[in-house]
């Protein structure tokens, strides 16, 4: 049974367990379990027994945060001061950011206890997590399978009992496909809805911060605490989204319109379309409607995003030349060539790859026909969504076409990987929220994530729907048995 | 459309990457394939027809622009502490063996 | 050969704001090295930009004085190249949605060089190559810059030095700069090709950077004009390439390339949000920007009357002129307060930057006072300058200095009814004076000079007495 953020929080708040002791049986955990699963790439446990003790003090003093003595992770990608954070790279090898994200600067405010940053696909490239120079972390549910990417660590952490919740990051599904591959919650707010400030970039109009846990409750509690305007991001909003979401959870689905578009479920596993079909049936016969819609633009989605994700990753990776922080070659003949060196020595093949592409892009002679045509179709894509959203309040969808992956699948080309990405990318291009919630397990017993997508701003009844759905549905994957029992 | 050596190093150039000629050979091949699939977009359906000026739809009105106020930079110890600074500037050795 | 010069000038002007474009830095000169810096402005991975109101107005400015029209909605594009001293690998600055688009400076002759555009960007670090190494100070990363472009209309050495001196002046004037050439807050690279007399094609044009002072660029238009007619003259080509200006030489060599002609790949960039002004805002920075140099210059020459060698003298400092507006304004005269700052005031001061910042113990206010006493004669020049100079050492007012004992000569109104004494006095020399014997009116100068002690102004005199006498 895996810990709920609700339920520990009144436990440490009547003192039935201290901060430090619950933070005692995470580390135990990822002291046995973490060198198998690999979902950690660096350890905090020193950080965290200080965390504990300053929020047992809050915790005594009575009235603290609910989050106060939580024990959690963050990807490799989110800036911790004084902390290393690599993005699963070479290149940023023993990289200790002097300045911390705003998501992290929120969360410690709120008593978090760090236990550590999570593995990832190097520079958040990739959809299996495999790219990391740490090697890939393991689907805790089978371990001959990914988790996902480039959130896997964070995914498998939660799963695994290794923390309570984690962060993670999605320009493309990043946070949703690794949720529904190990089976957890994952939540990919509004585009500017969390600010971006120590989030190494990858894809900069795409990428957002969100939560991973264990029920959709927790995934509200956390979005809570991270989201908000921030004068270092001129891309967030300062959103007044009223209450609490965590505490307006409960809302009745009857008369709620759900849209659900064919251009999802083109050519997914059959028995993800019938897990889906099956979510559906039940929030129908619970007293919304569905309604069949088309987003004909979906078809563009995929080389629109990688074309646009691609171009910005080429200049935000740019900066990477070994001088201010990072890798540095040891032996060249000039400047020129240490940078040279110092590259192609440590970027991976798909950071390679998607930087060369992003050049190609927005090189001379190729701008009009590739990057900027890709922002003309984004463009649609948005007014389609714009469309649907009069006349719906959620749309319904698979979180990916297919369960996780083997391990080391070979024969998969970097474009068949691309086009796993499906479902979860049009939400980026569109810059709306989404959650992926686990919704059955496929024959192998590999989870099924589906994904609800809401309106821009409207996390709200995003949370709504799928907490309905998750109180409904009852039991739908089998339990994860092991990390931190307490 | 395949892609030439000669472009491939020529963007490599841009892009401060170097491929051995193994890499190269099979970067090309891979590179052709991730190509032809940005290449679809040109099958789809026509987007607006304005220059676009900047992904993000929103604007910022300029009275809500930064004011010019001094924030404290940071010490320099802390801007140096990811390299062996030289007298406080950032160095690299022009050639090293 | 003769040719006709096609020239044009790109203009890099540091902004004085107090913070960088993109941070909260200062831009303070000087500084140890890397010492002015911050996550944002040294590239850290996750570090945004956050624009700087401050340099759009002062880019706005720049823009209404030199006549262009604002893009009330703009916004800012990647420039990606990879050196050392750019510390994101691209440089944020605008490519094709620049702020100030079609203006133009007037020089003396009515010509106007136009002006293409006006785009806001960010400077970059400093490098040093010493022993080996390359040191890098990020500290003038990202103070901000205008760039000013010109279109080709610059025929000749003359011109382009002009241009660039006007260009410089009006800069400061308004305040967003102090443009130094020499200290690198205005840098200017001159574009230049030549062509046969009526043809309208352009020919190849070189771009010579490196150059350091105003008198440089008319020394390198020179130069660079007459290498590139040796070599069409011999039947040659002109090779595009950039150039340096070598002033030990008076000479223009290539400079060794820097970059190669880089695909910068410009794109918006997606970490900052396209901004707008509205037109009430661009009024209202319009009628905040002070009367510009020019129109000064003009108004001093055709209106106030003064010779235009002092009036060119006196407005081309700010706040020199505002000094002697100041004293204007108190109801000195035009011509004495003018030679006063021009011959007394300057002669204190040896430097332009002394000129520049103009900071004297007295007031305007204090100046006029003693400009008024020369202007109705109670003092002559010589006991004025020597005042003035006592004033400008002590820094106190002019009462100090002259009593009322000292003055010479009389007021208008003393004068006047000394005339009306005098002609009740002599009833007998005015009727003589009414009826042809002038010379009768010396006896009425005589009883003025007595009653005077010699001091009575005897033109002044003259007029008065022949006004009252009715003639």
């Amino acid at each position: 049974m895996r810990a709920r953020i609700s339920e520990l929080a009144k436990r440490l708040q009547s003192r039935e367990i201290s901060a430090v002791e619950l933070t005692k049986a995470y580390i135990d955990a990822i002291e046995k379990l973490n060198p198998t699963l690999n979902a950690y790439v660096h350890l905090t446990f020193d950080t965290a027994q200080k965390a504990a003790e300053q929020a047992d003090q809050m915790l005594k003093k009575g009235d603290a945060p609910l989050l106060c003595g939580i024990p959690m992770a963050l990807k490799d990608n989110i800036c911790t001061d004084g902390l290393t954070t690599t993005c699963c790279s070479k290149i940023l090898k023993d990289f200790k950011p002097y300045y911390d994200a705003t998501v992290w600067e929120k969360l410690k405010a709120h008593g978090a206890v760090l236990l550590g940053k999570t593995n990832m696909d190097e520079f958040a490239m990739g959809s299996t997590s495999e790219t990391s120079c740490y090697g890939a972390p393991l689907n805790p549910r089978n371990t001959n399978y990914v988790t996902g990417g480039s959130s896997g660590g964070s995914a498998a952490a939660v799963c695994a009992n290794l923390a309570v919740y984690s962060l993670g990051s999605d320009t493309g599904g990043s946070i949703r496909q690794p949720a529904s591959f190990c089976g957890v919650v994952g939540l990919k707010p509004t585009y500017g809805a969390v600010s971006r400030y120590g989030l190494i970039a990858y894809g900069s109009s795409l990428d957002q911060i969100g939560p991973m846990t264990n029920s959709v409750k927790d995934a509200a509690i956390v979005f809570d605490a991270i989201k908000g305007g921030d004068r270092r991001d001129q891309t967030s909003v300062d959103y007044d989204y009223g209450s609490s979401l965590a505490e307006s959870l409960d809302r009745d689905v009857k008369g709620m319109r759900i849209g659900v578009a064919e251009e999802f479920f083109d050519g997914i596993n059959p028995e993800i379309k019938s897990k889906i079909e099956e979510a559906i049936k039940l929030i129908e016969r619970n007293g919304a409607v569905i309604e069949s819609i088309r987003l004909p633009a979906l078809k563009s989605a995929l080389p629109v995003y990688y074309i646009i994700a691609c171009a910005e990753a080429s200049s935000n990776l740019g900066r990477y030349d070994g001088i201010r922080y990072g890798y540095r070659t040891s032996s060249y003949a000039s400047i020129e060539e240490m940078i040279v060196k110092t590259r192609s020595e440590g970027f991976g093949d798909e950071v390679k790859r998607r930087i060369m592409l992003g050049t190609y892009v927005l090189s001379s002679g190729y701008y009009d026909a590739y990057y900027k045509k890709a922002c003309l179709i984004r463009e649609e894509i948005n007014r389609e969504f714009d469309a649907v959203f009069e006349k719906c309040d959620v749309l319904v969808a698979p979180t990916a076409p297919n369960t996780a992956f083997p391990l080391n699948y070979k024969g998969a080309s970097p474009v068949e990987i691309y086009l796993s990405d499906i479902c979860t990318v049009p939400v980026n291009i569109a810059g709306v929220p989404a959650i992926s919630v686990p919704c059955g397990e496929d024959a192998k017993g590999l989870p099924i994530g589906m994904q609800i997508i809401g309106k821009k701003f409207d996390e709200a009844t995003v949370l709504q729907v799928a907490h309905f759905y998750e109180q409904s549905a009852g039991k739908v994957i089998g339990d994860y048995e092991g990390g931190a029992g307490i | 459309m395949t892609i030439s050596k000669t472009e491939i190093e020529k963007l490599a150039k841009l892009a401060k990457l170097s491929f051995s000629d193994e890499e190269l050979e099979r970067f090309t091949a891979e590179f052709d394939e991730i190509i032809a699939f940005a290449d679809t977009i040109n099958q789809s359906i026509e987007g607006g027809t304005e220059e676009i000026r900047n992904v993000s739809a929103r604007m910022v009105s300029f009275d809500d622009l930064r004011p010019d106020e001094v924030a404290s930079s940071l010490p320099n110890e802390k801007i140096l502490s990811n390299v062996e600074g030289d007298n406080g500037f950032f160095s690299v050795e022009r050639s090293k063996k | 050969m003769n040719y006709e010069i096609v020239c044009g000038i790109e203009t890099h002007v540091e902004l004085a704001t107090k913070t960088k474009i993109f941070c909260g830095c200062t831009t303070e000169f000087g500084g140890e090295p890397n010492t002015h810096c911050c996550p944002v402005c040294t590239g850290q991975p996750g570090s945004l930009p956050i624009l700087n109101q401050k340099v759009v107005e002062y880019a706005i400015k720049a823009g209404l004085a030199l006549n262009c029209k604002i893009n009330t909605k703009s916004h800012m594009d990647r420039k990606n190249y990879v050196y050392p001293d750019l510390p994101k690998a691209y440089q944020i600055s605008q490519y094709d949605e620049p702020l100030c688009e079609k203006g133009y400076i007037e020089l003396d002759s009515g010509k106007r060089i136009g002006i293409t555009r006006i785009h806001i960007e960010e400077d970059a670090g400093k490098l040093v190559h010493e022993n080996g190494y390359t040191y890098i100070d990020y500290n003038r990363g990202g103070v901000p810059l205008i760039e000013i472009v010109s279109e080709p209309d610059i025929s000749s050495a003359e011109e382009a030095k002009e241009y660039a001196e006007k260009l410089q002046l009006t800069m400061r004037y308004i305040g967003i700069s102090d443009c130094k050439m020499q200290e690198g807050s205005m840098r200017c690279d001159v574009n230049l090709s030549l062509r046969k007399p009526g043809d309208s094609r352009f020919g190849v044009r070189t771009e010579i950077k490196n150059i350091n002072s105003l008198s440089f660029i008319r020394k390198a238009v020179i130069a660079e004009a007459e290498r590139q007619a040796d070599i069409l003259d011999a039947g040659g080509i002109i090779v595009q390439q950039t150039m340096r200006y070598d002033e030990g030489t008076n000479s223009v060599t290539p400079m060794r390339d820097k970059e190669n002609s880089d695909d910068y790949r410009y794109f918006p960039d997606p970490d900052i949000l396209r901004f707008s002004i509205d037109d009430e805002k661009v009024e209202e920075i319009r009628s905040s920007l002070p009367e510009l140099p020019f129109d000064k210059l003009k108004r001093y020459v055709n209106v106030l009357g003064l010779p235009e060698a002092t009036a060119r003298l006196i407005f081309r400092y700010r706040k020199v002129a505002e000094f002697f507006e100041g004293a204007l304004a108190e109801g000195a005269s035009v011509k004495n307060t003018a030679n006063l700052i021009v011959g007394t005031i300057f002669s204190n001061m040896d430097t332009e930057e002394e000129k520049e910042l103009f900071t004297t113990r007295i007031s305007a206010a204090q100046s006029a006072a003693l400009v008024k006493l020369a202007d109705e004669k109670k003092i002559n020049i010589g006991v004025a300058q020597s005042t003035l100079q006592k004033m400008l050492e002590s820094g106190k007012s002019v009462e100090e200095f002259i009593k009322p004992e000292d003055l010479v000569g009389i007021s208008d109104e003393e004068l006047e009814s000394l005339c009306k004494e005098a002609i009740d006095a002599n009833p007998k020399a005015v009727a003589d004076v009414r009826s042809g014997k002038d010379k009768a009116i010396n006896m009425l100068f005589g009883y003025i000079m007595k009653k005077t002690g010699g001091k009575a102004d005897i033109r002044k005199a003259e007029a008065l007495l022949r006004k009252l006498i009715g003639q």
